[in-house]
């Protein structure tokens, strides 16, 4: 079984030389920090920040809806119970 | 972020950062967006609830998200399928000591095989840990990196640089 999932030895070792030679190949910028790592923090926490935001913010946005919708109703239920003293 | 403080990030991205660009570079073989992938992943990391001791649990988790955005692109067809040759055009014969042709043969391979080699061999992961790093299956990866490592050979073998036998 362990050979179906094993080259030979020689071909293990040229795959492992190869990837030797992959890993030593230059990378363009090695260095290059992509920008400093406080900005990166911040960028972070901000985005950690308005994440809160809007979790706190969303029973507000669904119940807004809602709100606007019972009134409507409430108020054609009124109207419909009040229409015989009107009329 | 929680429990990562940002003296503790800082370290964690010396030690891992390089690394991180140079996996992503010959996974992708595409500078351009090398530094975008990097950024994001250690900033979705920051964004996770990790805890703070575990430095290795970072590096994979990082690796990972990493991973998952190159595998992203690549399937919204963002990368072509060009190789960014690291040095000088490749030689008319290819040879095994020249740098271009090692990147150009290394980037004919698949995305996935080429991460799999990588973590593998270059970082130097066990099977548990690529899967990890991957976020696919132990035995798969057993599978896939075999794959990977018979298609690489056979990939050396067109090239004149292994012996068919």
């Amino acid at each position: 079984m362990t050979e179906w999932f094993a080259l030979n030895p020689e071909e293990d070792r040229a795959v492992a030389a190869f990837m030797s030679r992959v890993s030593n190949l230059r990378i363009p910028n090695p260095d290059s920090r992509i920008r400093d790592v406080s900005q990166l923090w911040c960028k972070a926490q901000l985005i950690q920040r308005w994440e809160a935001e809007r979790r706190a913010q969303r029973p507000l946005d669904i119940m807004q809806p809602i709100e606007i919708a019972g009134g409507l109703v409430a108020t054609g239920l009124l109207l419909y119970w009040s229409l015989p003293y009107l009329l | 972020m929680g429990r990562l403080d940002e003296a503790a990030f800082a370290g964690f991205h010396d030690r891992c950062a390089t690394g991180l660009r140079a996996y992503v570079h010959r996974v992708i073989g595409n500078a351009a967006d090398v530094d975008d992938i990097v950024q994001e992943a250690f900033l979705r990391m920051l964004r996770a609830e990790l805890p703070s001791d575990d430095d290795e649990q970072w590096r994979r988790y990082v690796y990972r998200i990493a991973s998952n955005l190159i595998v992203d692109r690549w399937r919204r067809g963002k990368f072509e399928q060009t190789v960014a040759i690291v040095q000088e055009p490749v030689a008319p014969t290819p040879h095994y000591e020249d740098d271009a042709t090692v990147a150009q043969i290394f980037a004919e391979l698949k995305p996935r095989e080429r991460a799999l080699l990588w973590l593998a061999y270059v970082e130097g992961e066990s099977h548990e840990e690529i899967a990890a790093s991957l976020g696919v299956g132990r035995r798969g990866v057993r599978v896939l990196l075999f794959r990977a490592r018979r298609r690489l050979r056979d990939l050396l073998q067109a090239r004149g640089i292994l012996v068919n036998r």
